[in-house]
């Protein structure tokens, strides 16, 4: 075994795991923390994959703003562990479940049939990818430029939308 | 030796399952929990299940536009995570509770 | 990590050497921190333990260790529990990735003076040092303590708000350079201050070329950023004693509150090493380069490897020298302006530190663009 398909095993079994906690555990406050566990992982993974900037993105993006901000939310929120954390309905579960699996099968079956044709177009590379930072930053700023502005006009109104939601019947800066 | 081939040798495929059963587990969680935040934080693994995949097809097909996109989704989950919050906030003002059962409460 | 055994047990023990090193600073940081503070508000220091109190450290230390361990009873215990020893994470990351010295030439090997050199330094440490959030956060809902919940929530919030200014700050310094990694911002640093504008070279004699020179609006921004970014003073709103007692660690105790300490002082550390780096020419000694130092080393070594050892020996003190003067500089502050109001630290970092960083950033862009485009 070596050293590159140890670190996969282990960054898969740890991404894995922790995404499957989010789903199960019933305190919402672990379960953001799993989530947590699970970008790390996945920008760990990135790293493996050699986009290393990406890697660093994701965690600065992911862990360290999105997710704290889930984390302080249910804090503040102060829930308990909930009595009942899934949806009820046995049948309606066991549907669900079944629709997950099939979904499942699909993508499995999907993925057999492309991978032959790329594994064909690109040879697995062993030599460790150099720096592709500047390249990346380049295509952003050439080829998609166009959604690049989108986002950012997009951002804008979400940014607009959200203080004007947050502070519609009473916030913490409402004025009574 | 098929089976320790699997077992040593990383190649694509490896990610791309990886990718599709993270990308399950997270719509198991939007399918069966009932706390919204939980939903939200459920979308998010979904998202970041489809990131992988688009980093390793980048990383085999030898091509960078895979990575941009990642920029785009990680951008959009951002965003779309500060409109979650702020209505998970407003529910949990009114009810003390952010069960999916009050989002009913919305219209009109 | 190194392509044969003797390579990879060097790179380990170097790991394990900054590791002891941050720790290790971390005492002697605290000492100079109440002698300074006493030096400073005109009363004595510890001065009992040993010549100027420096035993005081020890006696410290055993203190932390024989206090009673125990967890308040509404407490989450694994988060508790779980919490101070996150707190070291991020402040270990992040300085073992700071070059401290020129790399060492050691027969066909070479050895990076740092724990590990990252491709994209800068923002790996940007990204582990947004998971310091966590570990507050943790602390204060697992103590199950208003007080230590409300801290909690001050501070990541804090945090994350500081992290935009402390981030963008440095994208005019990233343009600068072209560069993600820490080694060739600092190879560019070196000598006197020399640079290309409109086709001509530019040089002076009497300035060292210090990205401060280039950016000196990055370099308040980046600062004052960092100052909130490690929780201190001015900006530890946190554990203001007179509202929150003592913030997120309220219910923390000996050995555990003294692991928050080490993260607090890593977190400094951290700060102090980019600093250095960006601005302050990293390991360089001022007006030399570093192929001045090796000659300079080879007229008093035979050895070509003697050479380069001194080399990174002489690096590795200046930069020691240069994170020391900002460490001061930290407790400097500390014990010298009061705190601001919740409010006014989150209209100084959204409304005023944002912008002006945006404004460097566009600034920078339009400036690197036209001295280097050829009219």
């Amino acid at each position: 075994m070596t050293a590159d398909s140890f670190l996969f095993w282990m960054l898969a079994a740890v991404t894995l795991c922790s995404g499957l906690a989010v789903v199960v555990i019933s305190n919402p406050i672990y379960s953001a923390l799993c989530l947590a566990m699970s970008m790390v992982g996945v920008s760990a993974l990135f790293a493996t994959l050699g986009a290393y900037f990406i890697a660093g993105v994701q965690m600065i993006v992911y862990a360290g703003a999105v997710l704290v901000l889930f984390v302080m939310v249910l804090m503040l929120f102060d829930l308990k562990t909930e009595l009942v954390t899934f949806s009820r309905g046995k049948i309606s579960g066991l549907l669900k479940i079944a629709t997950v699996g099939v979904l499942a099968g699909f993508l499995a079956g999907a993925f057999s049939m492309t991978i032959e044709f790329a594994e064909k177009t690109g040879a697995a590379t062993t030599v460790p990818t150099p720096d592709t930072s500047k390249a990346l930053g380049t295509l952003l700023f050439t080829k998609y430029i166009l959604g690049f502005e989108t986002l950012g006009i997009l951002l804008l109104v979400i940014a607009i939308g959200v203080v004007g939601l947050a502070r519609s019947k009473g916030g913490t800066h409402a004025k009574h | 030796m098929p089976s320790i081939d699997i077992v040593t040798h990383i190649g694509l495929n490896h990610y791309l399952v990886l990718s599709a059963l993270l990308f399950v587990t997270g719509m198991a969680g939007v399918l069966l929990r009932r706390n919204v935040i939980v939903l939200l934080m459920s979308i998010e693994l979904m998202l970041n299940a489809v990131n992988i995949s688009f980093v390793a097809f980048s990383k085999y097909l030898d091509k960078l536009d895979g990575q941009v996109l990642v920029f785009f989704v990680m951008t959009i989950a951002a965003a779309e995570a500060a409109v979650g919050l702020a209505i998970a906030v407003s529910i949990f003002k009114r009810y003390k509770e952010v069960n999916i059962r009050f989002f009913e409460h919305l219209k009109g | 990590m190194g392509s044969d055994a003797f390579e990879i047990t060097i790179n380990c023990i170097k790991l394990i050497l900054v590791f002891l090193l941050m720790v290790q600073a971390v005492p002697v940081l605290v000492w100079l921190e109440r002698r300074g503070s006493g030096f400073i508000q005109n009363r004595f220091g510890p001065n009992r333990v040993g010549p100027l109190g420096l035993m005081q450290l020890l006696a410290d230390a055993v203190k932390f260790l024989t206090k009673e361990e125990f967890s308040p009873k509404a407490a989450t215990k694994l988060l508790f529990y779980a919490a101070p020893v996150f707190a070291l994470i991020p402040g270990t990351l992040g300085f073992a990735a700071i070059p401290m010295g020129s790399p060492l030439h050691w027969g066909n090997y070479v050895f990076p003076i740092q724990g590990y050199d990252v491709g994209v330094g800068i923002v790996f440490i940007l990204g582990v040092s947004s998971l310091g959030a966590y570990t507050i956060l943790m602390a204060g809902w697992g103590s199950g303590n208003k007080y230590a919940l409300m801290g909690a929530l001050r501070a990541s919030a804090q945090t994350i708000s500081y992290e935009l200014a402390l981030g963008l700050s440095i994208v005019g310094i990233i343009m600068m350079y072209g560069s993600f990694n820490l080694s060739e911002m600092i190879h560019a640093q070196q000598g006197t201050m020399v640079f290309h504008a409109f086709g001509n070279t530019i040089s002076t004699s009497w300035l060292p070329n210090w990205g401060i020179f280039y950016q000196p609006l990055a370099a308040i921004i980046f600062f004052s950023a960092a100052f909130a970014e490690s929780n201190r003073l001015p900006f530890d709103l946190a554990e203001g004693e007179a509202e929150l007692v003592a913030g997120f660690h309220t219910e923390y105790g000996g050995f555990k509150m003294l692991l928050f300490f080490i993260g607090e002082y890593g977190h400094m550390m951290v700060a102090s090493g980019l600093m250095v780096t960006f601005f302050f020419g990293g390991y360089n000694i001022p007006w030399t380069t570093t192929e001045q130092v090796y000659q300079w080393a080879l007229g008093l070594m035979d050895s070509s490897d003697g050479a380069s050892a001194l080399t990174s020996l002489v690096h590795f003190l200046s930069y020691m020298i240069k994170l020391g003067f900002f460490l001061w500089i930290f407790i400097w502050v500390r014990w010298t302006l009061p705190r601001f109001r919740y409010d006014q630290l989150m209209d100084l970092g959204w409304k005023t530190m944002l912008p002006w960083a945006l404004a460097n950033t566009i600034v920078s862009a339009i400036v690197i663009f036209a001295v280097s485009y050829s009219w």
